[in-house]
């Protein structure tokens, strides 16, 4: 791991506790004072259901600057099952003049070239330092698509000496994995080499089993 | 009992990306996509956001919950640092040419090609900048 740590990285300590979000007391404990001032009421954590079409289909690709493509290729090798694509050659920087950057395009089994891993280099040729707080973090479908799936990929990372940073949860309220957040998917998070935060997930609500489940009911409603 | 090989991932599913204002990142993403606002996680209300100091806009490009969401620290500055792009793909047939006129009517500088030069080559592809000078590519791929 980079010895440089970015300041929105969850603390080891904090990491032990996160299950606790899991615990329906432990959630109202911390949220007792905005409970107590009402704006708990007025600030709601909810769903709104709203799936219209819009004019995306997916998200194509992701690029990321890391201290060394060997050793973040390695990573998403051995924890997210990718397969390297091709490593190209250096390119000027498409947005700084006089900067390069050299690009590691990795697969995952449905989406060719989905993340980019990218060394960025100064005009004196000195590699960038990434500093974690462009994104909180992206998110990998995890193979089948299922809780159980999920739960298998961690114990899987778990067994092989990845720890996870949060989870295995589901982001809605339901026990026993339920964290009170919203989405319905069961996720793990890791950091990476750089301490970039990749979501590994499945089984988020779709607009196809979003009303069969909740109906018109907002995610306050469920919980 | 079901026995797993190990298991792989399929897909880059979602992204988590920090804002500095959230409403005004919200109209810049539903303006130029028509993305749907689907949920809110916010820090008076959620365990999670509390402790983390952030608040979260999700939005869905009409299937998923969520595909792209908008998060504020509300105690850290961003940067762009960490991320260099990424790439929304538009659907077939949605409109290129309309989300690249949308962008030029909302006064955004928008540059033709793929952002990274050895990416490989799409039907179509430009590039634009929001609001906290992230960069997203837009592209139309050919047909699967």
């Amino acid at each position: 791991m980079s010895k440089a740590v970015p300041p929105n990285v969850i603390p080891p300590l904090a990491q032990k506790f996160g299950g606790l979000l899991k615990r329906k007391w432990f959630r109202e404990l911390v949220l007792l004072v905005p409970t107590i001032t009402r704006r708990r009421f007025s600030n709601k954590t909810e769903d709104y259901g709203v799936f219209e079409p819009s004019l995306v289909s997916h998200i194509g690709q992701l690029s990321i600057y890391v201290r060394d493509i060997a050793r973040s290729r390695q990573w998403y090798e051995q924890v997210a099952g990718m397969v390297h694509s091709r490593t190209a050659e250096r390119e000027p920087h498409p947005a700084k003049s006089g900067w390069q950057i050299r690009c590691c395009y990795m697969s995952a089994i449905e989406h060719d070239e989905c993340l980019v891993l990218v060394e960025e280099f100064d005009p004196t040729g000195n590699i960038s330092t990434p500093s974690g707080m462009s994104f909180f973090h992206f998110a990998l479908e995890v193979q089948g698509n299922r809780l159980e799936d999920v739960l298998a990929f961690a114990r899987q990372r778990h067994d092989s000496g990845f720890r996870p940073n949060y989870g295995p949860v589901r982001h809605n309220s339901e026990p026993p994995l339920g964290d009170g957040e919203t989405g319905g998917n069961v996720a793990c998070y890791l950091y990476d080499p750089d301490w970039n935060n990749v979501e590994f997930c499945g089984a988020m609500d779709t607009i196809q089993n979003y009303r069969a489940r909740y109906g018109d009911t907002k995610g306050s409603e469920r919980a | 009992m079901t026995v797993h090989a190990d298991i792989a991932v399929t897909k880059l599913q979602h992204h988590v990306f920090y804002v500095t204002d959230l409403d005004r990142s919200k109209a810049f993403y539903t303006r130029l996509f028509d993305l749907q606002f689907s949920a809110l996680n916010h820090p008076d209300s959620s365990a999670a956001m509390r402790l983390s100091k952030q608040e979260m806009h999700f939005f869905s490009f009409g299937f998923h919950h969520h595909d792209i969401c908008l998060v504020k620290h509300h105690k850290l500055a961003m940067d762009n640092n960490s991320m260099l792009h990424f790439t929304l793909a538009l659907r077939e047939g949605a409109g290129f040419d309309a989300v690249r006129a949308r962008a030029s009517a909302m006064g955004l500088a928008v540059r033709d090609g793929r952002m990274l030069a050895s990416a490989k080559p799409v039907v179509r592809a430009f590039r634009v900048q929001d609001p906290d000078r992230h960069w997203i590519e837009i592209i139309e791929e050919r047909s699967r």
